[in-house]
């Protein structure tokens, strides 16, 4: 019989796992890389200041989702240590995409980002089914500083409804962030889902077609087969791969690791704040890969267009 | 100290899971800090006999002195397969486990059952807690040969109307906490504790001002979840949502009430 008292949990507490490392190794890391990983995991963490540690850009955030406003992404970012938030406004989902509608959706991204250019990157959303509109509204946005786009199901990634639009971003040197399903884990994909909405082998596809364009497969923790997104792209090297979504379940940044690589992986919350930090500073990985991931690898891509954070 | 109140050993079919067997979860919990973990086994989700695996969780325990001493067992029980009242009496009578977990989404009952309520009676009596989760996986990437159905804070609620005097540990608030004016005074003078982990506790600062700052305790709902972000919910509270006072309770000093150790 298991008997806890005072006592014996005081005592317990002192009780000891060191030792017990068990190798969360990665496939296809030497054992020099092993060993760093588990020395560093061995260390008792200060969570606050592990988590204040490492200089952050959220590279998936909204203004308007869930009610979210300019003060309550800044309270949660400052709470986090988040430096920079790369915000959109996506059209509704079933809207029909007018080009009034994008226009608007822009217009609440411009106002935030003159609240306050220290704290937010403006990403600009369009329809390209609208094409002369859709130019339009790069140039816009574009010339008031944004830094990439995000789109949500309207059209599908390598729909060639897309394909002007691609080239003008391979141009600009900027990344397009696009929406990724719920689903597919009860084999077809969640019943919701639009029949333009782009599946991790559209990504594949259009990397393929346009090999300098940088794309970005939105929040592996947002509701997709994340193994089955992973394992689709991880030979796509121009896709990177954000980790941001509500679904924070454990393994899921090292199986990341694993597939997609150091390099391409990015930070993101999109508004799920504890859980897009949580699961970073969670996973087993050295320093410097949470630096790329937290910071680096999102930096290095708006470095391309000299958009850097400094 | 810290205490968790939400983690497991065990497997899960559809998905591979690390830190599921005492010596990892034993390293997690050196590394973030944690004192004792209340565990309970994943294998009673799965097993129609949930028994063996409260034997499994039992003979594991008792294998090392410092588990003993750093695990608090809560127990599978299935009140709708036979034998059940056998299972309660020797996990916590013969076992000594502290509590037990409830599973009936995944065991095919409604909490409305009579023989869930008189198992919760039975817990009542014996003075140890009835844990339930609001969810063990996030539905939308599991398997095609997982259940589909999640709650919200408000389905747990008629078990607790039900049985007003028991206590409850409510894990992994997935999904919608809101509840009305009846059942949120409820909760207030119910003997309820809600744990950490749960993507909902969206403004954990919120929350406290609502239910009390007695009503929570920290939780990771490991190794389903990671382990960082139960934790970071209360370490990131700020001066005006939490004093350290506070923060202590919701580490430890709640569910240690709540468990009598």
């Amino acid at each position: 019989m298991f008997k806890i008292n005072r006592r014996t949990f005081v005592g317990g507490t002192a009780a000891s796992a060191a030792g017990i490392l068990l190798g969360n190794t990665l496939m296809g890391s030497g054992r020099e890389e092993e060993s760093r990983v588990e020395a560093e995991a061995a260390k008792k963490i200060d969570l606050m200041a592990e988590v204040k540690k490492y200089r952050k850009i959220d590279s998936h955030a909204h203004f308007g989702l869930a009610g979210a406003t300019n003060a309550s992404n800044i309270s949660y970012a400052d709470r986090l240590g988040i430096d920079k938030l790369v915000i959109s406004k996506p059209m509704a989902p079933g809207s029909k995409g007018l080009p009034e509608e994008f226009r608007a959706c822009n217009d609440a991204i411009i106002g935030a980002v003159k609240a306050h250019p220290d704290r937010f990157l403006g990403q600009l959303t369009l329809n390209p089914t609208y094409k002369k509109e859709s130019m339009e509204e790069i140039k816009r946005c574009v010339d008031l500083g944004f830094t990439g786009m995000k789109l949500y199901n309207h059209v599908k990634i390598n729909s060639p409804l897309f394909y002007p639009i691609i080239e003008k971003f391979i141009d600009l040197k900027l990344i397009i962030l696009m929406h990724s399903p719920i689903g597919k884990a009860r084999v077809k994909y969640n019943a919701r889902e639009p029949k333009n909405i782009s599946i991790p082998e559209d990504f594949v596809e259009i990397a393929k077609r346009y090999p300098e364009a940088m794309f970005q497969f939105a929040h592996t923790a947002g509701g997709v087969d994340w193994e089955d997104a992973c394992k689709a792209l991880q030979h796509s090297p121009n896709v990177y791969v954000d980790l941001s979504g509500s679904n924070n379940i454990a393994n899921m940044v090292e199986f990341a690791l694993r597939y997609i690589g150091e390099d391409r992986l990015l930070f993101g919350c999109d508004n799920s704040f504890y859980q897009g930090v949580g699961h970073i500073i969670s996973a087993k990985m050295t320093d410097a890969q949470r630096r790329k991931i937290f910071f680096d690898n999102y930096n290095n891509i708006l470095r391309k267009a000299g958009k850097h954070v400094g | 100290m810290l205490v968790d109140s939400n983690s497991y050993i065990g497997h899960w079919p559809f998905l591979q899971l690390k830190y599921n067997n005492f010596p990892a979860l034993s390293e997690r919990m050196e590394e973030f800090g944690t004192d004792m973990s209340v565990v309970s086994s994943l294998n009673g989700i799965f097993y129609k006999n949930t028994q063996f695996a409260n034997e499994e969780l039992y003979e594991e325990i008792r294998s090392k002195k410092a588990y003993q001493n750093r695990f608090i067992p809560f127990a599978v029980i299935n009140p709708i397969y036979n034998g059940w009242k056998g299972d309660f009496e020797t996990s916590i009578g013969r076992f000594g486990m502290k509590g037990i977990r409830l599973h009936p989404i995944y065991h095919g009952y409604e909490l409305s059952n009579p023989a869930c309520i008189e198992l919760v009676k039975m817990a009542r009596d014996r003075g140890v807690p009835v844990s339930l989760s609001l969810r063990m996986v996030d539905s939308r990437p599991s398997s095609w040969l997982d259940v589909e159905k999640e709650w919200r804070l408000a389905d747990v609620m008629p078990i607790i109307r039900e049985v007003p005097d028991a206590k409850y540990l409510i894990v992994n608030l997935a999904n919608n906490v809101a509840l009305n004016e009846e059942d949120t005074e409820l909760i207030k003078k119910s003997n309820v504790l809600m744990d950490t982990s749960g993507r909902n506790v969206l403004d954990l600062g919120g929350l406290l001002k609502t239910y009390g700052r007695e009503k929570f305790c920290f939780g990771t709902h490991s190794p389903v979840l990671d382990y960082a972000t139960g934790l970071l919910r209360i370490e990131s509270l700020r001066p005006d949502e939490a004093d350290e006072d506070t923060k202590e309770m919701i580490r430890s000093g709640n569910l240690k009430r709540f468990l009598g150790i």
